[in-house]
């Protein structure tokens, strides 16, 4: 009966932008963007001086100082470009229920609580901080939180899943609805979360060792079968005799025992235990939150043979006291720079120059949002963590190219590169200085800020 | 009038029910092969309007209907109705979980189970649905499940189940709202995992029949004897998203009951009716069913908030029943301030076609629902659709219920003024050419409505905790 403000926001975001655009462009609507910059960050560390991008298609299809406009392209203007931000730690555009949800299980997944409908303020807010992709994650601080999937933060009402199975995440000695757990509980939780990654090992074994034994099963038999029909005239005479025989007798016949090798059997299937297979063989990362020292020294000590599995630490308070071997693993490390939470035990003892020590010692440092739904901070978050040390490229990394192949989606999004999706950011001045103005904002090709 | 009905009614001892109950059905008894109604107006919904009409039942089906003057009233039949009454086709119930002894069970996922198993013929639901005018009522599975039973479509009238029975096991109800203890994300998984539990179970039927019949073949050949072709005794599986390879080598008694209703509806054989809790539970529900092929017998139950989600239902070509309330009430989180929605309006917009529900009490009835929907604003023919012509075409039965046609079931509802309006009574209800509801003898509502107290209760009133206890140890002396 009313025009609401669900419909309303999706309407007349893209209509401001069109207007924005038209401001400083030819102003037509096709599907190809030019954006002229003083400064093009390709990717942290390579940056191109007055170069312009052009995109296609929702497409990145050129970058560089001697890409020409198109006639038909929409022209930017503007200080400094680069890729959208990806925030690997959200729970931006998930069912507030599966969030909150302590009972999931390795094979839940986040892509089935996405609600299209939820808060499109909160998505619009993250879109106006420059966050065009987030990986959301389902069941925060539950010891086992499912499946995450990387979003596109797309203005549409759709959610644009670039992956399904990002990764697998889980949580260990966090405080939940206020319980904090001690050491000891802390260390079994490891144990527990290993001993299921090495049953997916195991199964991933059997299923090898099943599948060799069945081919070589049905070569035999094949052989078998074949050699049967060969003989098999000889097999009748005989048989046709024998019967005669004894009815001559009059027994009855009685047919030969007839032997082969049994089938081998399957493994016994079970979705869970598939997942936690495909995890151990890195198919997909594991996303571990661990904060204190033991439950990260354990965690490296009992995953050192499964060589792999791919780790991503997350919190990791006290993670730099590990930074040797988290960097000998090459265990990328997720910090959310200003932790907003309070009573929770295990963020004691955090600041803010964790992050630049970190990547002092060499390990990767990814920068996220907490599992909240409030992407839209994230640059502020690393601009925070730059000023208490982190190198700048560090941090631009942290928030774009690291995320995107921490969670095998760099050839989608996180770098502004030839064949890569149209996510882009275009700013006054450089990133990362707080005192920059987003001017642009493109999620696959299409201005939407 | 009916509101006071409707309040009062849960304040009478259960006792006095049962019955008023047997009395409606003992009215309904008198049978006879043929039955002429006669009314000011028949509303037919097909078609116009016929002022001084005439409707002939024969053996439950309607034989003939137009105006007084055109129509041959058979002499020997038995007449209801007169010149003060409008004829109105039965009432719908699109979907409803109540007349159940139980409307859930603690299984998750239970599409074995039948609802015929714990329909209650004689509750007061089946009671009401006849003072309210509803002649055929779909009968499915509570909300809180993963995969529910298999539903069935029931007249409100008999006193056993079988009397009941317009469609056993009719549909298969599922929730993509999450069941109590479940969140979104187990729920899917739930649901998804029953689908592939289904395929891998009839992949590996298919491998055993497949082994065991090579073993018998290469044991033949070895002992020289001439293996007599099998025939092949089941059929190929149906359906459109996906199919198991090799299932026309099983035969179909063979397949496992607790999986065949589920293979009944990937295979496009059986209405799944969809509860969606929310706008966030339609993609997800209309995803589900294209995955598993059974998109075209979809319907989804839908709760106020699924309005949001309205396009995409438009787009699946799916028809819902709305089962919330008629309008949606929510706070804008960024303004704070309150916004109200007529969903049957978003709806029709959109192009969704809707059954409307009195599954909830606060709904009161479907007429009172449509008479609502009118008031928001609802075109009166749309209204009227919702809960006649819409839900008998989303149970299969638009050629039996519905409308007032020759061919179709005699279902018909004299009220004593229009359908919609408040001071119109239901006077006469006929389900298949019996009569089996009368005002004039419903004594339920007329001690309701004189204030007397049928006897052996002790009031309107509910009894005091302290008397029943009292009474109960007086009994148990």
């Amino acid at each position: 009966m009313l025009a609401t403000w669900t419909l309303l926001s999706v309407l007349t975001l893209p209509t401001v932008c069109d207007e924005a655009s038209a401001r400083t462009s030819d102003g037509n609507d096709s599907n190809v963007v030019w954006i002229q910059a003083e400064r093009v960050i390709v990717r942290p560390g390579v940056e191109l001086e007055n170069a312009a991008v052009l995109i296609e298609d929702g497409i990145i299809v050129a970058v560089g100082a001697d890409v020409e406009a198109p006639d038909n392209a929409r022209i930017l203007k503007g200080g400094v470009v680069c890729a959208g931000f990806v925030d690997p730690w959200s729970s931006l555009q998930v069912d507030a229920g599966s969030v909150d949800n302590q009972n999931l299980e390795p094979g839940s997944r986040t892509v089935d609580a996405l609600d299209p409908f939820s808060r499109p303020d909160q998505r619009s807010e993250a879109l106006a901080g420059g966050v065009t992709a987030v990986r959301a994650q389902a069941g925060s601080s539950s010891f086992i939180g499912g499946i995450g999937a990387v979003v596109q933060n797309d203005p549409g009402t759709d959610s644009v899943i670039l992956i399904e199975d990002a990764c697998l995440a889980t949580s260990i000695g966090v405080t939940r609805h206020g319980r904090v757990n001690d050491v000891f509980d802390r260390v079994a939780e490891v144990e527990r979360l290993v001993g299921q990654v090495e049953k997916g090992a195991a199964y991933r074994d059997a299923l090898a060792k099943y599948e060799q034994e069945l081919a070589d099963w049905q070569k035999a038999i094949d052989e078998k079968t074949k050699e049967l029909e060969d003989d098999f005239k000889k097999a009748k005479k005989k048989r046709d005799k024998d019967v005669a025989d004894a009815e001559e007798k009059g027994k009855e016949h009685k047919d030969k025992k007839y032997k082969e090798d049994k089938k081998p059997k399957k493994p016994r299937y079970d979705p869970t235990i598939e997942l936690l297979g495909r995890v151990a063989d890195g198919e997909l990362p594991l996303v571990v939150e661990a904060h204190r020292v033991p439950e990260i020294r354990n965690l490296l000590e009992r995953t050192e043979d499964l060589s792999r599995l791919r780790l991503v630490l997350a919190g990791a308070t006290q993670s730099e006291h590990m930074a040797e071997a988290l960097v000998e693993r090459h265990v990328p490390v997720m910090i959310w720079p200003a932790p907003e939470a309070s009573g929770r035990d295990e963020y004691d003892g955090f600041d803010l120059g964790l992050a630049g020590r970190l990547a002092d010692e060499g390990v990767e440092v990814l920068l996220g949002s907490g599992g909240g739904p409030h992407a839209r901070d994230l640059r502020y978050l690393a601009a925070l963590a730059v000023s208490h040390g982190l190198d700048r490229d560090a941090a631009l990394h942290a928030i774009t190219l690291g995320p995107a192949r921490a969670f095998d989606v760099a050839d989608r999004v996180g770098s502004v590169e030839r064949g890569r999706d149209g996510d882009v950011l275009v700013f006054d001045g450089d990133p990362l200085d707080t005192t920059s103005t987003l001017q642009f904002v493109l999620s696959r090709g299409r201005v939407v800020e | 009038m009916k509101r006071t009905l409707n309040l009062t009614v849960p304040l009478l001892a259960a006792f006095t029910l049962a019955s008023a109950g047997a009395t409606i059905a003992s009215a309904g008894s008198a049978t006879d092969d043929k039955l002429v109604v006669e009314a000011g107006k028949i509303i037919t919904q097909a078609g116009d309007p016929i002022e001084d009409g005439v409707i002939v039942i024969e053996n439950g089906r309607i034989v003939a209907i137009g105006k007084a003057d055109d129509v041959e009233k058979p002499w020997d039949a038995p007449v209801v109705g007169g010149p003060d009454f409008v004829a109105f086709p039965g009432f719908v119930e699109a979907h409803t979980s109540n007349g159940l002894d139980r409307a859930n069970e603690n299984l998750d996922v239970a599409p074995f189970l039948d609802i015929k198993d714990s329909i209650d013929p004689v509750a007061f639901y089946f009671e009401d649905c006849l003072r309210y005018g509803v002649t055929t009522v779909n009968v499915q599975h509570g909300a809180n499940c993963v995969i529910g039973a298999q539903g069935m479509i029931v007249r409100p009238t008999g006193m056993t189940v079988d009397a009941m029975t317009v469609r056993p096991s009719f549909g298969l109800k599922m929730s993509t709202g999450p069941k109590q203890g479940k969140s979104r994300a187990t729920q899917m998984q739930a649901l998804r995992d029953a689908f592939n539990e289904l395929r891998m179970y009839l992949a590996e039927l298919v491998e055993e029949e497949r082994d065991e019949r090579g073993h018998a073949e290469r044991e033949a050949l070895f002992q020289g004897r001439e293996l007599e072709g099998e025939e092949a005794e089941g059929r190929e599986m149906g359906g459109t998203a996906w199919k198991v390879d090799g299932l026309e080598l099983i035969p179909r008694g063979a397949i496992d009951e607790k999986q065949a209703p589920l293979l009944d509806i990937v295979e496009g054989k059986r209405t799944c009716f969809v509860q969606c809790a929310g706008a966030v539970d339609v993609p997800h529900a209309l995803e589900l069913a294209r995955q598993n092929g059974f998109l075209a017998r979809t319907v989804l139950v839908i709760s106020t908030d699924c309005w949001r989600a309205a396009d995409r239902i438009a787009e699946a070509g799916v028809p819902v029943i709305l089962e919330g309330g008629l309008v949606d009430v929510r706070r804008n989180p960024v303004t704070g301030e309150e916004e109200e929605t007529f969903v049957p309006e978003v709806l029709a917009a959109a192009g969704v076609r809707f059954a409307l529900s009195s599954e909830n009490p606060a709904q009161r009835s479907l007429w009172y629902q449509a008479a609502m929907a009118v008031g928001h604003g609802l075109a009166r023919d749309a209204a009227l659709d919702a809960v006649t012509r819409v839900p008998a075409e989303i149970l299969g039965l638009a050629h039996e219920v519905g409308s007032l046609e020759v061919g179709k079931l005699g279902n018909v509802v004299l009220f004593s003024g229009d359908p919609l309006s408040v001071t119109s009574w239901v006077e006469h209800v006929v389900v298949e050419g019996d009569e089996v509801y009368s005002r004039a003898d419903d004594v339920r509502n007329k001690q309701l409505l004189d204030g007397t107290q049928p006897q052996g209760t002790t009031g309107g009133v509910a009894e005091q905790p302290g008397d029943a206890s009292k009474s109960d140890e007086e009994e148990g002396k």
